[in-house]
């Protein structure tokens, strides 16, 4: 009865009434208007897109890495032969794993480029501190996973991985050598290694990944988007008191941002979210994607001889993002600074890098007025420089 | 081609091993000094140039400009000592050496003295139409880059031939290996970062040189100074009745900010070298291990303290400007300033022991150093990787950065007056200048007596001997089950 | 004692369901997941070969086939034994597993040291550690020698360093 009632309507208005029967059980227009029309600063809309562009590819890792289950076995017998017959036989199979292995790749890239533009643009300071400690931990999560994945084809690439990386947390005092026999299943790599790792792999950090990611986004629209300091200039021949007034009454949601300097708390000019960021965002995602979709193809990802832990040639070579880390061991000798350099130096810098929103708390965003980040941070940054190309240069010539 | 067929057929000439060397050495090291600071002087030029576009900044123009000019001014003399020792001084006095190093790196010889064409034109042009390209300065800026590159590309060639001497890949010649032989990568950075140094240093020495020039006979020197700290040491010099004039304020702000400028690069770039070296050496200590015991441990272990003592006193000198400049402004954080530099000192101090009178590992084990607390010894927390040094090492490069970037942080608040540097500063900065100087020269000594007796290291001897018995790197396929 | 309302009781039961619940699920998974602090690893020896002919001062790589010893049953692994002998004084039997990160060491006549390609690691032929970042001797392997019928003498080992790394 009513099905041929329904039926009957004219088709627009059929539509429009099941739309708006749905609308009003889920309420999702309503969610999708609220997500979409949101303001945005207009300048730097290309580098805000770095964000979004490191979820589409975390995503694509999602995606990629669903697919690429279907024929891994995680064990040290198989799981070689599984990914040989993946490259050899399966299809379409090499390609989903040069995705997801360029996917990686281009993710610790732009998640970098990402880190460095809110750096730079002082986006984390008040009231953005936790969009900063999410994010941070974000990257730091990101790099867990492109180690924990390098150690699971099980080649000799993969097992001398699996060999450094687990047998880093020896060197930390007391609780050492028990967070490496519990990662290991044992004193050495083992049967349990692989499993474990896998497991830390596919739901362990992605599942935290996933909650913090959840949390990113909320924070970032509960603030809006602070752009960068040229999004809040004024005129210097007018009053400026009286234009950041002005700006602040116009405002849209989610601006003007609470706890705040006034002069930061509203954008001099904003554009709707929907269509005139996520043009940008969507050609940036397209253009990253494309990129690795070529390169899957066409480089796809390697596979090393199979594992063997007698060998007097092999040079174990770490991937490219862990190249300084590699050449930071190579000059921090001995047992003792191997356990500070390791731990202290590292932790020390990675605890800066997840507290710097409360440790740099000056108002000022201009990057040349903050010497007292912009010079520790450079000196950082061109210590990893350094050191990844004497990496390089030591690892050509054994 | 094979190294060692080609070295078979010459033969050795006569001639004193110790004046051929020093007559070189002279050279080179002149030449070093110039070129150098032509190459970083570029890079630094550049910044300069590109600051003053984007914030339309009169000072940092001139900057640029001085330093362009400076550049034309030294290239030919430059030159002409690269030229008299390429082909007179090594041909003359090293023929053997030097004939056989110019076959191996023919093509690297060649493209090296090609950048010199390159760039003799690109200077000339920028330097000649500075003027004209003033209205289009972003061409100008892109002249200086094209120029900076060649420059760069120089610098790398030539360290591909010197780093080649001292590990020359187990005589394995092709272009390839001699381009990435093991140090050719770790002596360019740690060259591109000394000559940016370096540059900055000259740049500090020329700002406070015209400093000290303009403020000698004047009573009141420092136009904005606070009454109280004006010196009074001209009374009885022409001083009397001088009057000043609004230009020569202006000079002496502007050159008192130049020798700022040029400290600032200067000691901010040295902090990275203690990385790069040590990751150096342990290339040399394992492609060249006679070379590598030589320089920590043998004849020249010495001499390498005093290249420590020297970098101890860039930072150390360094913090002393900051913090004369610091407490004569009233600058809040003058006194942690002077708290780095006596911290500086003291690790200068810790870092520059000889082995005969450092604490050795064995000491450290009779102190019950080398097991942790908890089974009652004390924890030797340095490591036995030559006690204490790089963990002063580190500590050196920690609170040199700690000491920039605290001037750096009060120059930006605007603590630091413009005017009120004392000439005690300016001195320091010039001292600065003579000890990057020196360490540069300490530096090239260090490096080209380390592989003695060999000009090409386990190849060709001092006195231009074919030895062939080059240290192979590290064959891997050996010890059959 | 105070009474306490209906609210409070029900607040104070909530909790104490949640806990109680949260302590059933994580006995057995906090005590999986830390087994492996608590299983011994299977140990057994294992025949490398006849030592009889490895020359003086020059450490001769032997393969073994080692069993893991921990986890599902998974075949052997090859693991190097580096059987150094010195005209006076014990054969060594030195794994080559670097102290610092774990790498495989292999002996470089030119530098004659073993040399670990992984940091620059350098120990002498007894195994001291001579230069770069490791910080301890290499270990040797647990081991024992017999002579079998034939006289010649075989080196046994056990799938464990005798020096914990």
């Amino acid at each position: 009865m009513i099905v041929s009632r329904w039926l009957t309507r004219p088709f627009k208005a059929r539509m429009r009434g099941s739309a708006a029967w749905f609308e009003d059980r889920t309420g999702a227009t309503e969610l999708l208007h609220k997500g979409l029309y949101e303001a945005v600063p207009k300048k730097g809309g290309w580098a805000y897109a770095l964000g979004s562009a490191t979820l589409a590819l975390i995503l694509l890792q999602l995606f990629s890495g669903i697919f690429l289950l279907l024929d891994y076995v995680p064990s040290v017998t198989d799981a070689f032969t599984s990914l040989d017959y993946l490259r050899t036989s399966d299809g379409f199979g090499a390609w989903v794993r040069g995705l997801h292995l360029w996917g990686s790749y281009t993710l610790i890239f732009v998640i970098g480029l990402h880190m460095v533009r809110t750096f730079l643009s002082a986006s984390y300071k008040r009231p953005r501190e936790l969009n900063w400690v999410t994010g941070a931990l974000l990257f730091f999560l990101v790099l867990g996973l492109a180690i924990t994945g390098a150690m699971l084809p099980w080649d000799q690439a993969a097992y001398w991985t699996t060999v450094v990386v687990t047998n880093i947390p020896h060197y930390l005092p007391f609780i050492g050598d028990g967070i490496r026999t519990l990662w290991r299943g044992g004193e050495f790599v083992g049967p349990i290694t692989l499993t474990r790792t896998f497991a830390i792999h596919i739901w362990v950090l992605p599942f935290l990944m996933f909650s913090l990611i959840g949390a990113h986004l909320y924070l970032l629209r509960r603030h809006g988007e602070f752009g960068a300091w040229v999004n809040y200039s004024t005129d210097p021949n007018e009053d400026e008191e009286k234009q950041i007034g002005e700006r602040i009454r116009r405002a849209e949601p989610p601006y003007p941002t609470k706890r705040i300097a006034r002069r930061y708390s509203a954008p001099r000019e904003t554009v709707p979210f929907f269509p005139d960021q996520l043009i940008k965002d969507v050609v940036m995602s397209a253009v990253l994607i494309a990129v690795i979709f070529v390169m899957g193809l066409i480089s796809g990802a390697p596979l090393d001889e199979p594992s063997n832990p007698a060998t007097l040639s092999y040079v174990p070579t770490p991937e490219w993002f862990f190249l300084p880390l590699d050449q930071f061991l190579v000059v921090a000798p001995t047992n003792p600074l191997i356990a500070i350099g390791v731990f202290g130096v590292l932790g020390i810098g990675a605890a800066l890098m997840i507290f710097l929103p409360f440790i740099d708390r000056s108002p000022e965003r201009r990057p040349l007025r903050r010497p007292e980040v912009i010079i520790p941070a450079l000196f950082m940054a061109f210590t990893v420089i350094v050191f990844a190309i004497l990496g390089i240069s030591r690892l050509y010539n054994l | 081609m094979n190294l060692r067929i080609l070295l078979s057929s010459l033969q050795p000439v006569g001639g004193s091993v110790l004046t051929n060397g020093v007559v070189v050495a002279i050279v080179i090291l002149l030449h070093i000094q110039i070129a150098t600071y032509i190459t970083g002087s570029s890079t630094l030029a550049i910044v300069s140039e590109a600051i003053s576009m984007a914030r339309k900044d009169e000072r940092h123009g001139r900057l640029a400009y001085m330093m362009v000019k400076s550049q034309v001014q030294i290239f030919a003399f430059g030159s002409a000592t690269a030229i008299l020792f390429v082909l007179f001084l090594l041909t003359g006095l090293w023929a053997i050496f030097w004939t056989a190093l110019q076959q191996i790196t023919f093509w690297v010889m060649v493209f090296e003295a090609a950048f010199f064409l390159v760039e003799i034109v690109l200077l000339y042009s920028i330097y000649a139409n500075w003027e004209r390209l003033g209205n289009h300065r972003r061409a100008r800026l892109g002249m200086m880059v094209l120029l900076n590159i060649t420059l760069w590309w120089q610098m790398f060639l030539i360290d591909v031939v010197a780093s080649f001497m001292l590990t020359p890949n187990a005589g394995d010649v092709s272009i390839l290996n001699q381009i990435l032989n093991p140090t050719a990568l770790p002596l360019t950075i740690h060259r591109t970062i000394g000559n940016l140094a370096w540059a900055g240093a000259v740049i500090a020495v020329i700002g406070a040189f015209n400093y000290l020039r303009l403020t000698r006979h004047s009573r009141v020197p420092t136009p904005d100074a606070p009454a109280g700290l004006r010196p009074l040491r001209s009374i009885g010099a022409m001083a009397v009745g001088h009057l000043e004039t609004e230009a020569k304020r202006a000079e002496i702000l502007h050159w008192e900010w130049v020798a700022q400028w040029g400290v600032i690069w200067a000691v901010a770039l040295s902090l990275l070298q203690p990385w790069v070296g040590y990751s150096y050496a342990k290339e040399i200590q394992l492609h060249a291990y006679g070379a590598w015991y030589t320089l920590m441990f043998g004849s020249l272990s010495n001499v390498f303290l005093i290249q420590i003592f020297l970098l101890g006193m860039i930072f150390i000198l360094g913090s002393l400007f900051f913090w004369r400049r610091m407490v004569r402004s009233g600058a809040p954080g003058a006194g942690r300033q002077l708290a780095l530099m006596v911290a500086l000192i003291l690790l200068t101090l810790l870092a520059i022991q000889p082995a005969w009178f450092a604490g050795s590992y064995a000491d450290a084990v009779a102190a019950g150093g080398n097991h942790p607390w908890w089974q009652g010894g004390l924890l030797n927390p340095i490591g036995n990787f030559i006690p204490f040094k790089v963990a002063a090492l580190i500590g050196m490069v920690i609170f040199g950065l700690w000491s920039v970037t605290s001037y750096a942080t009060a120059l930006s608040r605007g603590h630091i007056v413009p005017g009120g540097s004392s000439r005690g500063a300016q001195r320091t900065a010039l001292i600065l200048g003579v000890t990057v100087s020196l360490m540069m020269m300490v530096m090239g000594v260090l490096r080209e007596h380390s592989r003695q007796p060999y000009t090409i290291n386990g190849e060709i001897t001092l006195h231009q001997q074919i030895t062939n018995n080059a240290p192979s790197s590290s064959s891997v396929d050996q010890g059959q089950p | 004692m105070k009474k306490m309302s209906r609210r409070e009781v029900l607040i104070r039961g909530t909790g104490l369901g949640m806990g109680l619940i949260g302590v059933m699920l994580s006995v057995p998974a906090v005590g999986f997941l830390l087994s492996p602090l608590f299983t011994k690893q299977k140990l057994t020896w294992i025949t490398v070969g006849p030592i009889d002919e490895v020359p003086v001062n020059q450490p001769t790589a032997m393969i073994a086939e080692v069993p893991v010893g921990t986890g599902y049953p998974t075949p052997p692994v090859k693991r190097i034994v580096y059987v150094v002998k010195k005209r006076d004084g014990p054969t060594l039997a030195l794994s080559n597993i670097c102290t610092h990160m774990q790498c495989d060491v292999h002996w470089d006549p030119s530098l004659g040291n073993f040399l670990c390609p992984c940091h620059g690691g350098l120990y002498d032929i007894d195994g001291n550690n001579t230069g770069g970042p490791p910080p301890q001797p290499l270990a040797q392997w647990v081991h024992r020698t017999h002579t079998d019928a034939q006289g010649r003498t075989i080196l046994e080992i056990q799938n464990q360093l005798d020096e914990h790394i």
